[in-house]
């Protein structure tokens, strides 16, 4: 286990450095002067400009550069931001507490909601009611994640507010704080929904189908034959054995996820680093993006190393590392 | 048949049953009036190509057919007197597994991948007998131990990939007598498994049945498994009951056309140039457009023009030995029975059934299974 644990992080190397490598190539090819982007719109006198050049090393060879960043990198050192003469993991820390909260919360909505509507279709198959969800699933699937978040915030932030003059509403900006009107935690459930939508919708949709595949399975059969009930049958058979691809999905789908966080994020304002990479985009500010698709490619991977040790804890054919042969 | 139907002190008794699918192109009679009885200790033989309904049959005894598409078309399954077809779902789990307990053909799908052997087999105990998990865990390792196999104690912590498949179907009967049941189904329990360790699934079969005074329905398509352990033998074909008898009246006396057909496709032992396979022609019917009169009349190969009028019938043609065939009262037509092929070739044949069962089940298979 552990030496499997061992070359999946050595696997993590030429994924990383084939990232940086196409990042920094899109930097140098995409135009405007990084100069200008540091200094601003004010005019500035060559010998500062002179300086600015030498101290971001961009009179250098673009593979020297990409050595420098790379240094940098590992000394923990994700840059300065232009624009805000902060250094990146600075403004990251800060920005953190509030992705990795909505995240978690997003999470939670997909796994409870999604796999309630998948294994409530699967037992209702063909019924009204499944048809209702699929339908349901179908719908959010295709539609994009900023829409929603804005469809969500006209309904509940605007409309119910005025059907039920100002009683009911929710929060549709910002994290809440000492200025807002609502307590925090409301403030997490337009944003967190959005942001598991698509997601949620997938989940539903895969927990319906290898539902349904498992209850074929002969073992099923086997445990019917006990005189184990429905209910026991599903609640103690079927669904750990329906639950690994579900599993699967939602530790690749985390990824995904995380990019739909920039658009859930800059649509509710919500102050985390999707936002702030979503801002980095728009003023060039090549440090923060850089920095954010990095961090977002780091946590992806652990991530995903994560849910690959968990198959063994759910399905106990799979065993890491060696073993002797069966 | 009417003798059987009015008696009602047996252990199993299926009376007239039917078993219909409701499907799109029409009403599939997957199992169509067939009546046996089994008492305790006795083994029936149920045997019949791939979709002869003798699984359908079972799986109804055991209420798990899926209804719908599947309907009770008639009849009456009881169990001690008491009708299983009228029971609810709630008392028909109080019976399966612990009353009437089932093992099937391929034991590796059989058994839940994610769970440790020793918790499966020990799971009836928990449902039936209120036993604690640590109970039913202890009480498995007993019942593995039982059905031979070796450190018992260390194997039930296996998962079922662990084991090989005849240690798998072993497990699969420790499960099944977990609540020592009095009606053991046994659905082609040995098709799945190498040669010699099908003789071994039998043997133990027997033995447990030997101690326990179990009824076993063995189901099959395979003549020599049913050869050593069958007490009766009831041969099915499209859904129908076509033969019914004691064992040695069917392997000796076989008096429908099919049940011939069955026995000259197994291979013997001295296969020499005279006496080549005959295999059965052509191919089940089809169970929504089945031919008119008797099922098997399209690959009779005595067929007469009265085969195909009428709805055929079991009829007793010896003392408790049925047929469904209209000519088996013509001592005439017996004649071309396989027992009476040339004299050695056709004591060669049966002897063959009867003594190295399992072996020539395997090269059967490949014909007939699919």
């Amino acid at each position: 286990m552990l030496q499997y644990i061992i070359r999946r992080i050595l696997q993590f190397i030429p994924v990383f450095l084939g990232v940086t490598i196409i990042l920094f190539t899109l930097r140098a090819v995409i135009p405007g002067d990084p100069v200008r982007m540091i200094a601003g719109e004010r005019a500035i006198p060559e010998t500062t400009y002179q300086m600015i050049v030498q101290n971001n090393h961009l009179d250098q060879p673009i593979y020297t550069q990409y050595v420098y960043y790379l240094s940098d990198l590992l000394h923990g050192d994700l840059g300065h931001s232009y624009q805000k003469n902060r250094s990146v993991l600075d403004i990251f820390a800060e920005k953190l507490p509030y992705s990795a909260s909505l995240a978690l919360c997003a999470i939670l909505v997909e796994i409870i909601i999604g796999l309630l509507v998948g294994i409530i279709s699967a037992i209702k198959k063909y019924s009204f009611i499944d048809l209702l969800l699929t339908l349901s699933t179908s719908i959010l699937v295709s539609m994009p994640v900023f829409w929603l978040g804005m469809l969500l915030q006209t309904f509940f932030g605007v409309w119910l507010k005025g059907w039920t003059g100002g009683a009911l509403s929710l929060p549709v900006s910002g994290a809440g704080g000492p200025i807002s009107a609502y307590p925090p935690i409301l403030h997490y459930i337009l944003p967190a929904v959005t942001l598991a939508s698509v997601s949620l919708a997938f989940t539903a949709r895969i927990m319906r189908s290898q539902l349904l595949e498992v209850m074929n399975q002969d073992y099923i059969r086997t445990a019917f034959a006990k005189g184990l009930s429905k209910r026991a049958v599903i609640v103690k058979h079927a669904l750990k054995n329906a639950m690994i691809p579900v599993i699967t999905f939602i530790g690749i789908d985390f990824g995904t996820m995380l990019s739909s966080a920039i658009l859930t994020e800059s649509v509710f304002s919500w102050p985390g680093i999707g936002r702030e990479i979503f801002l980095a985009i728009g003023q060039r500010d090549w440090p923060i993006v850089m920095g954010g698709v990095v961090l977002i490619v780091i946590i992806v991977m652990i991530i995903n190393l994560i849910i690959d040790i968990s198959y063994a804890l759910f399905d106990p054919r799979i065993r890491y590392g060696k073993k002797k042969a069966e | 048949m009417a003798e059987m139907m009015n008696k009602s002190n047996h252990l199993l008794e299926l009376d007239d049953f039917r078993f219909f699918f409701s499907t799109k192109d029409g009403l599939v009679k997957a199992v169509d009036g067939v009546s046996y009885t089994l008492d305790a200790g006795e083994t029936i033989g149920i045997v019949g190509e791939s979709g002869s309904g003798k699984s359908v049959c079972a799986m109804s005894i055991m209420g798990l057919n899926p209804t719908p598409p599947g309907q009770v078309g008639g009849g009456d399954i009881r169990l001690n007197g008491q009708s299983l077809l009228s029971m609810s779902e709630k008392e028909l789990r109080q019976i399966r597994g612990n009353r009437i307990a089932m093992i099937f053909q391929d034991p590796l799908s059989s058994l839940n991948p994610v769970y440790r052997v020793g918790k499966q087999v020990g799971e009836g105990l928990m449902i039936h007998q209120g036993a604690s998990k640590k109970e039913a865990l202890r009480r498995a390792v007993e019942l593995l131990d039982m059905v031979g196999i070796p450190n018992p104690a260390k194997r039930a912590r296996d998962y079922p990939h662990q084991f090989s498949g005849g240690m798998r179907q072993r497990a699969m009967i420790a499960m099944a007598l977990a609540c020592d049941p009095e009606v053991l189904i046994a659905d082609e329990p040995t098709t799945a498994l190498d040669v010699t360790i099908q003789a071994q699934i039998l043997e133990l079969m027997q033995k447990m049945q030997q101690e326990r005074g179990t009824a076993i329905i063995m189901i099959t398509h395979d003549l020599g498994v049913v050869a050593d352990m069958a007490d009766r033998i009831l041969v099915m074909y499209a859904g129908k009951p076509v033969e019914y008898g004691t064992a040695d009246q069917v392997f000796y006396r076989p008096l429908h056309p099919y049940t011939w057909g069955l026995m000259r496709s197994i291979p013997k032992r001295t296969l020499d140039d005279d006496q080549p396979l005959t295999p059965i022609k052509g191919n089940p019917p089809s169970l929504i457009d089945l031919p008119k009169g008797c099922a098997f009349s399209e690959r009779c190969p005595y067929l007469r023009p009265q085969c195909r009028h009428g709805r055929l019938r079991m009829q007793q043609v010896d003392e408790g030995h049925y047929s469904a065939c209209l000519q088996s009262f013509e001592s005439s037509f017996l004649l071309n029975s396989p027992r009476h092929d040339s004299e050695a070739a056709g004591a060669d044949a049966l002897g063959a059934v009867a003594n190295g069962g399992a072996a020539q089940g395997f090269a059967q298979r490949g014909g007939t299974d699919g």
